[in-house]
């Protein structure tokens, strides 16, 4: 099912939950809204499940307008952060309770609770109540729950952020392909940049009501078209810093008090013509600790991560963060040189915020 | 060893010569004791001597302060008890012999030290007391006079020995009841006696005077019971120590029950004491509760099954009607927003806190009206059960729908949300998912209106006047009034009948709110 959001806007009174907000969602795609909590991903989420009506703009599932469809009619399944299980019922009732809804005959809801209680690995825990089942397992009979009526539109509310670590990695994997399997066009809602990353054909960044990126993970990465879109993508997050961007004899060198990168003329030349300061960004991946180092700093703190330590170091009033190998063992107060892959540096309008380099 | 010699030697530690452990001991005991009776003499001091005059100032009657000051009194000689047995406890496990010992000896003086108090102020045992100054026997007859006191009150008023007393001006008495009514009377009160002297029936004037009798052989009682009772306190485990606290806090309602039941299978009680005809102990019967059932009690006929079905019918009727209304209504102010929610919400708080008593004869005008009209004054109009009944949900509401509101608001967003996407109706979710979450809310504000229907009073009686309409409250009501004199013991059987439904939903209530804590609702954080 094709879903259309044509300048969605929705208040509660005078609280603006999204506004403006236009996306085009393929057939069998899979979406995940990503953005701190408050910026509206939940409230445009159960706007389309129909929870709540749209204070102005279309949705369109396929070519029908459901801006006033009850969610019943919208055939729809969503899953929960808390899951959501009906506590008083057992497994079976849970998931059988939408067919019971659309009046399936008995035997035929049995058959179908059955099959995908087997997909879903909880085959065994039918007779049991939801209490007595741990969070994974809810999880799943949730999951189960929203794919028994075969819904045309899947609905993740942070399904997993109630989960542990660990459980969260396999669920991840397994709903992606599980989504892949069915072909259902999801919508998942997460504040956790990793999941949208590994999980989502695209991504729509959302920031205090307005969108702020609609792309594939890979672009967000690697192209950020704002200043928010490249500090919220990415673990850990992306450095910032005001430079100065000046063009030198055909060199373009970016400048901040004692430290002086040069540049490329395919990252130089868009900051270089703009007046004034810029903002730098650069991913913590992109900076080494290097004997040749063009910078000197110290080692201000050293966060082991276990494959790798998580390095701040200090450069007059800038920090840095950057990832280190374990074995070369660091230690806070060391004075280090830092080598920046200045191939992959942004640079970002200070006012708008939006990038010099990709233009939306 | 070496190292507490050089102590000694050295000087730097004094040490007296300890006392046997004993006399230490009964020492410790005696001075808790002493300070036991001192604080309870204070706390007495301070009622009768400065918080009552202080009410007594403010016009306000003092008389709690007097029972006060009193129960005070009465408990001094238990604390002292108490205070001194703790001493003693420490040796319970050891020394069981020595403990005891221990603790009745201090008993012993404390008593005697407490006694010697009464006596010099004639207080407690030594209190001087209202007499007639004869003695006295119950016969068959009535009172007998055995003896009387040379130039004493009764003597005085010329009774002579012989004289069988049968009452008090024109009401009859037992010697139970006339000692009774001689206790509460004061100091130089004319008693009118009735008695027979041969087959002649005369009248005197007895004129009440204080007697006290400084006998010494009434305290030994009291002494034998406080080192009972000073026992007891020495070998009670601690920990039923809070479970005797709230048994003792209970026992006037305890005492209550326990009456109601002897009463209802005796002939007669004396206090707690079930007695015959002959004052003897016994005289059970199950004439009480059988003349329930066959409709007479002292001469006046009912018939219980429509009582009871009028009772039944009020209470099932508010029982339905509060559920579903409340619950409805706490789910809209829970989840909607409407014009006018929030002054719906602050008025039915205020209307919770208005008297009902003051609204009793607006609304019977309500009812009046009501019932002029043809059809519906059959059914909701004064004088008919639903009339009855919608005043009383009336008036249960405003606490329902608080109750129910505040358990819709517990309930997560989302379970509501999923019921609503899986394809329920509104209604539905509400009547399928969202109620069998609040069933504990639901089944307590049951409990709350089916026995405030069950035990309604004032409002029965008020809206049913002068019809054959009675609720069990307003029939028990017209039990007392109307017969005379009053059999308490059949009072009593019905009003226990009352209580057998009530007891009967306890039971199946306990049961049914046990199991739903055992189901737990984690699943839906």
């Amino acid at each position: 099912m094709e879903i259309r959001i044509d300048n969605l806007t929705k208040k509660f009174g005078d609280v603006v939950g999204v506004e403006n907000l236009t996306l085009h969602i393929d057939d069998g795609e899979f979406v995940a809204f990503l953005g701190p909590s408050g910026c509206g991903k939940t409230t445009t989420l159960l706007t389309l499940a129909g929870i709540y009506k749209p204070t102005d703009g279309l949705i369109r599932f396929g070519d029908r307008v459901v801006n006033t469809v009850q969610p019943k009619d919208r055939n729809i399944g969503m899953v929960f952060q808390s899951y959501a299980l009906y506590p008083h019922m057992t497994i079976f009732q849970n998931i059988a309770y939408p067919l019971k809804l659309k009046k399936v005959p008995k035997n035929e809801q049995n058959e179908q609770v059955r099959r995908v209680a087997n997909v879903m690995g909880i085959g065994d825990l039918l007779d049991r109540r939801p209490g007595q089942l741990s969070g994974g397992q809810q999880q799943r009979v949730a999951l189960g729950r929203a794919l028994v009526k075969e819904p045309d539109v899947l609905l993740f509310d942070e399904p997993l952020s109630n989960l542990d670590a660990r459980l969260r990695l396999t669920m991840r994997g397994e709903i992606k392909h599980l989504q892949k399997n069915l072909g259902i066009t999801s919508i998942y809602v997460t504040h956790d940049q990793v999941e949208a990353m590994t999980m989502a054909d695209r991504i729509a960044v959302m920031n205090l009501g307005h969108l702020q990126a609609f792309d594939a993970p890979d672009e967000l990465y690697d192209r950020p078209k704002t200043r928010f879109v490249a500090g919220f993508v990415g673990n850990p997050p992306m450095n910032f810093l005001d430079v100065e961007v000046s063009r030198l004899n055909g060199q373009f060198l970016a400048e901040a008090d004692a430290i002086r990168l040069p540049l490329g003329a395919e990252r130089g030349e868009p900051p270089a013509g703009h007046p004034g300061a810029v903002v730098m960004g650069i991913r913590p991946e992109d900076i080494q600790i290097a004997d040749d180092g063009d910078v000197r700093g110290e080692i201000f703190v050293v966060e082991p991560l276990g494959r790798e330590d998580l390095i701040d170091v200090r450069i007059g009033s800038n920090s840095f963060i950057l990832l280190a190998d374990t074995e070369k063992q660091y230690r806070a107060g060391q004075p280090v040189a830092l080598k920046f892959d200045m191939s992959q540096a942004q640079f970002f309008d200070p006012q708008t915020e939006r990038s010099l380099l990709w233009r939306q | 060893m070496t190292a507490r010699e050089s102590l000694f030697d050295s000087g730097k530690l004094k040490v007296e010569e300890a006392p046997p452990a004993l006399a230490r001991d009964l020492k410790d005991g005696l001075r808790l004791g002493v300070i036991g009776i001192l604080v309870m003499l204070g706390a007495a001091f301070f009622l009768s001597g400065i918080v009552g005059p202080l009410f007594a100032l403010g016009n306000v009657e003092e008389t709690v302060m007097d029972v006060l000051t009193r129960l005070a009194l009465l408990a001094l000689p238990f604390v002292a008890y108490i205070a001194a047995a703790s001493v003693a406890r420490r040796y319970t496990v050891r020394d069981s012999p020595r403990a005891l010992g221990l603790a009745l000896t201090t008993t012993v003086i404390l008593f005697a030290a407490i006694s010697a108090g009464h006596y010099v102020f004639n207080y407690g045992v030594f209190a001087p007391r209202p007499s007639l100054q004869m003695t006295l026997r119950q016969t068959d007859a009535g009172i007998r006079v055995e003896a009387l006191v040379a130039g004493g009150a009764a003597d005085t008023a010329e009774m002579q020995v012989g004289d069988v007393i049968t009452a008090i001006r024109r009401d009859r008495v037992d010697l139970a009841a006339f000692n009774k009514r001689l206790s509460q009377s004061e100091a130089d009160a004319p008693l009118r006696l009735r008695f027979m002297r041969g087959d002649e029936e005369l009248q005197e004037t007895v004129r009440v005077i204080l007697v006290s009798d400084k006998q010494l052989s009434v305290l030994l009682p009291g002494l034998l019971f406080g080192l009972a009772f000073t026992a007891i306190i020495v070998f009670l485990p601690g920990h039923w120590a809070p479970y005797i606290a709230l048994v003792g806090l209970l026992s006037p309602l305890l005492v209550g029950y326990f009456w109601v039941i002897v009463a209802t299978f005796s002939y007669r009680t004396e206090g707690l004491v079930p007695l015959d005809s002959n004052d003897n102990f016994g005289g059970f019967t199950l004439k009480n509760w059988e003349s329930i059932f066959a409709g007479n009690i002292s001469g006046l006929e009912f018939n219980i099954w429509p009582i009871l079905m009028t009772s039944l019918a009020i209470a099932v009727v508010m029982t339905f009607v509060v559920l579903l209304v409340s619950s409805m209504a706490g789910y809209a102010l829970s989840r909607m927003h409407f014009p006018g929610r929030r002054f719906f919400l602050s008025f039915t708080l205020i209307l919770h806190g208005f008297p009902a008593i003051t609204l009793l004869i607006p609304i019977f005008i309500v009812l009046l009206r009501l019932g002029n009209m043809p059809i519906i004054g059959e059914v909701i109009g004064f004088n008919t059960i639903g009339g009855i009944a919608l005043v009383m949900v009336a008036f249960q509401l405003p606490l329902g729908v608080w109750l129910m509101k505040g358990f819709f608001d517990n309930i997560p967003w989302d379970m509501e949300r999923s019921a609503l996407i899986d394809g329920a109706s509104r209604f539905r979710t509400y009547w399928e998912i969202l109620l069998p979450q609040i069933r504990p809310g639901l089944l307590a504000l049951g409990i709350f209106a089916f026995i405030g229907g069950w035990n309604a009073y004032i409002i029965p009686a008020t809206y049913s006047i002068g019809t054959g309409l009675s609720n069990l409250p307003v029939f028990l009501n017209e039990l007392i009034d109307e017969t005379a004199p009053v059999d308490w013991n059949q009072v009593a059987a019905v009003g226990l009948f009352q209580l057998i439904p009530i007891f009967i939903f306890f039971i199946f209530a306990q049961e049914y709110l046990l199991n739903i804590y055992a189901g737990g609702t984690k699943g839906s954080s």
